[in-house]
């Protein structure tokens, strides 16, 4: 089973694979491309339009495809003004070696939470007057009444909802290459349906596709729009709320999701469905036992193990939680399924910098994470002249470049 | 191209060059006026020369170009049989074409090695003695099979003494213009706990920031460089908060790269400065070393961590 996710598998390599918008990013290409000849009159971009449409991926298309360093800033990451000024400031000022190329993302701006992220738009407006690389600017809203200022100081391109014309040949190409049939009125009442938000689209049609190799129209019918996401819920509803192991057990009768998949979703989202610390306590660690049983599967391959991890995940957390809710606690989307495509390639990058370190050194792959890592990781915030000297002996300055780059924002 | 890290930068090229673990160093030498050695066992904790040991005693031995019949192997990340039974093998049993009598292979972290890896390694070593010396570098000896360690000279580096890394890392200031207080000098020594190599990296990122070392400086490296989450982390859980206490765990282990048997590691460290009755000390070993079995199990860590954080929380 392969959890990534086919919004991170798909996503454009370049801004020619991007899926509608023509003009626009035809825009956006002509604005980053006039910075050769020197810092335009608007040294930033405000691109704006609905969830899924693509701001973020053609960002970094465009920023992959000039061979450019892209800095992210989005908004899991605290953005008071102190910290935009440190790391975009850094960025925006700071040459990078060889002179190579750079992009600055501030994502989902209208995301910046006024209180909380103090200084944030003062800051965002000084790096705009200041910056020596082109700035784009995402937004979902480009209206909002606290991003104004930030509005008039930019470039603004919209990117629209994508249509029937420019989906379904999107769609056509994702299925063919994961060996999955749909017709075409499918993915016309999908494409309306998720109303040409793609990261949804493919989300929706990941989930189906996990069980059948061919989608029909009852399938989308009957389990997208909201449908499809309400039956994981409907699953999970029925496990935090039964009270006996029977009715727990049957939730899985019902469900279409990958029993992996479904015990992310369990694992997520018991801390909220069972406030009790006692009862969550028990809870766990039914997880961690069959957690447990998933591993002799995977090592063992003793698939006959199956049903007592599915039966601890189900019934043994329905059975812990006895206090019921008092409210409605909406159900979250698990952090690993979202994370792990970007966690692996993290873990592989690393590996490599540290093999690299580690030859240099005269260390294990792991002593060079434990020993240099943290040393790397402060020169870098405090000396970057000095971090690529030693990055480019060690040889390994694209890995750390990716790694410490990351760091920046939390993962996910 | 001259290296960055000030850990390869100043490490001794020759024995001449190493000024501490002055009775091993002696031994070395004599090796080097027979032109002969045995098998060798250095350990020791980290950061107290055994690497560069054996690399300046090939370089002794072989002269400049000693790295074509030398090699090193890093047990932890090669540590299976098949290792052993390949590309050992192959190197020790070639003979070397070059004018030494011997050629000298280096497992560094040898007490990572299964037991399995180590017997087939016994055998190895036995077999090929004429072609091929081995250096088996480890923290600690008694994790090295007894017929190995029966079959090798040992030599145990001891914890550098503070004089002697307050004079490495006053050369090493001197050489790259740095001012240090003595106040800083004094806290890079305690941060280094007799491991040089700690001291040096202390004194690098410290450099970063300014070339005057202070008191401050370091404690300000230490402070940022070294994850102190895992303390953060159980409060947290013990004060009832399991989700702020998973979120830091998954921090942990992904921003971090912290391994789920390093987290343990630490945890365990942990249970002895938490503020908690000494009776829960005992249960938490237990459950902790309950949880570094499932780990080796092939039990998840973010998955088998939270639920001890779960324990944690539910006695709060």
């Amino acid at each position: 089973m392969s959890l990534e996710p086919w919004t991170t598998k798909y996503r454009p390599r370049t801004s020619k694979d991007v899926a509608g918008n023509k003009p626009a990013i035809e825009k956006l290409r002509d604005w980053i491309d006039s910075w050769s000849k020197g810092r335009p009159t608007k040294a930033a971009v405000l691109l704006y339009g609905p969830a899924g449409v693509g701001k973020t991926s053609v960002t970094e298309a465009l920023a992959r495809e000039r061979g450019w360093d892209l800095v992210e800033i989005n908004a899991s990451d605290k953005r008071s003004g102190d910290i935009l000024a440190k790391v975009a400031g850094l960025a925006s000022t700071q040459s990078t070696l060889f002179s190579k190329g750079r992009l600055i993302l501030l994502d989902e701006v209208d995301g910046i939470n006024l209180r909380a992220d103090q200084g944030a738009v003062a800051t965002i407006l000084q790096i705009i007057k200041e910056t020596q690389y082109p700035l784009i600017l995402t937004a979902n809203d480009p209206w909002d009444p606290k991003t104004r200022p930030l509005r008039e100081a930019c470039l603004q391109i919209e990117l629209k909802r994508l249509g029937v014309r420019d989906g379904l040949p999107l769609l056509r190409n994702i299925l063919n290459q994961e060996g999955v049939k749909a017709n075409e009125d499918a993915l016309r009442l999908i494409l309306d349906r998720d109303r040409g938000d793609i990261r949804s689209i493919l989300n929706d049609i990941q989930l189906l596709s996990s069980r059948r190799r061919s989608l029909t129209i009852e399938d989308i019918d009957l389990l997208s729009g909201r449908d499809r996401t309400e039956s994981i819920f409907e699953v999970l509803r029925i496990i935090f709320n039964s009270r006996t192991t029977a009715s727990a057990r049957r939730a899985l009768s019902i469900s279409d999701v990958d029993q992996e998949m479904l015990f992310q979703w369990i694992f997520e989202n018991a801390p909220y469905q069972i406030p009790k610390p006692k009862e969550l306590e028990e809870a766990m660690s039914a997880l961690a036992e069959s957690d447990l049983y998933f591993g002799r599967i995977k090592k063992t391959q003793s698939w006959h193990l199956l049903s007592y991890a599915l039966d601890l995940m189900t019934a043994g957390v329905a059975i812990a939680k006895q206090t019921s809710l008092s409210g409605w606690v909406p159900m979250r989307f698990p952090q690993k399924i979202s994370s792990m495509s970007r966690t692996r390639s993290i873990r592989d990058i690393r590996k490599k910098a540290a093999a690299s370190i580690g030859v240099r050194s005269h260390v294990s792959v792991r002593r060079a994470q434990q020993l240099y890592f943290p040393l790397l990781r402060f020169i870098y915030e405090h000396n970057l002249d000095e971090y690529e000297r030693i990055a480019v002996s060690l040889d390994a300055k694209e890995e750390l470049d990716d790694l410490l780059s990351n760091e920046m924002r939390p993962p996910n | 191209m001259e290296a960055a890290l000030w850990t390869e930068k100043y490490r001794p090229k020759t024995l001449d060059q190493i000024v501490d673990q002055e009775e091993i160093v002696s031994r070395l030498k004599e090796f080097v006026t027979r032109g002969s050695m045995p098998h060798s066992l250095f350990a020791g904790p980290p950061g107290t020369g055994k690497t560069t040991a054996a690399l300046c005693l090939a370089h002794d031995l072989f002269g400049e170009r000693f790295q074509d019949v030398f090699m090193e192997l890093n047990a932890s990340d090669e540590r299976g049989i098949d290792v052993v039974r390949t590309t050992v093998k192959e190197f020790a049993r070639m003979a070397s074409l070059s004018q030494v009598p011997f050629k000298i292979l280096v497992l560094d972290e040898a007490d990572n090695m299964t037991n399995d890896a180590q017997a087939a390694l016994r055998r190895t070593m036995e077999k090929y003695t004429e072609t091929c010396r081995f250096i088996l570098c480890c923290n600690y000896s008694g994790r090295i099979i007894e017929p190995i360690q029966s079959r090798c000279a040992l030599f145990r580096f001891t914890p550098l003494p503070e004089s002697k890394i307050v004079e490495h890392l006053h050369n090493i200031a001197k050489q790259e213009g740095l001012k240090i207080t003595e106040s800083g000098l004094k806290s890079v020594v305690e941060v280094a706990e007799g491991d040089l190599r700690k001291g040096i990296n202390t004194l690098q990122a410290a450099a970063s920031m300014s070339k005057g070392i202070t008191e401050e400086a370091v404690y300000q490296v230490v402070g940022r460089a070294k994850p102190t989450d895992v303390h953060e982390m159980l409060t947290h859980a013990m004060k009832g908060d399991f989700i702020k206490a998973r979120e830091e765990l998954r921090q942990l282990l992904v921003k971090y790269g912290l391994s789920g048997s390093e987290i343990v590691r630490q945890i365990h460290s942990e249970i002895f400065r938490l503020p908690v009755p000494e009776k829960k000390r005992i249960s938490l070993i237990e459950a902790v070393g309950e949880i570094d079995y499932r780990l080796v199990q092939g039990g998840d860590e973010e998955i088998q961590l939270s639920a001890l954080l779960a324990k944690l929380a539910s006695d709060a």
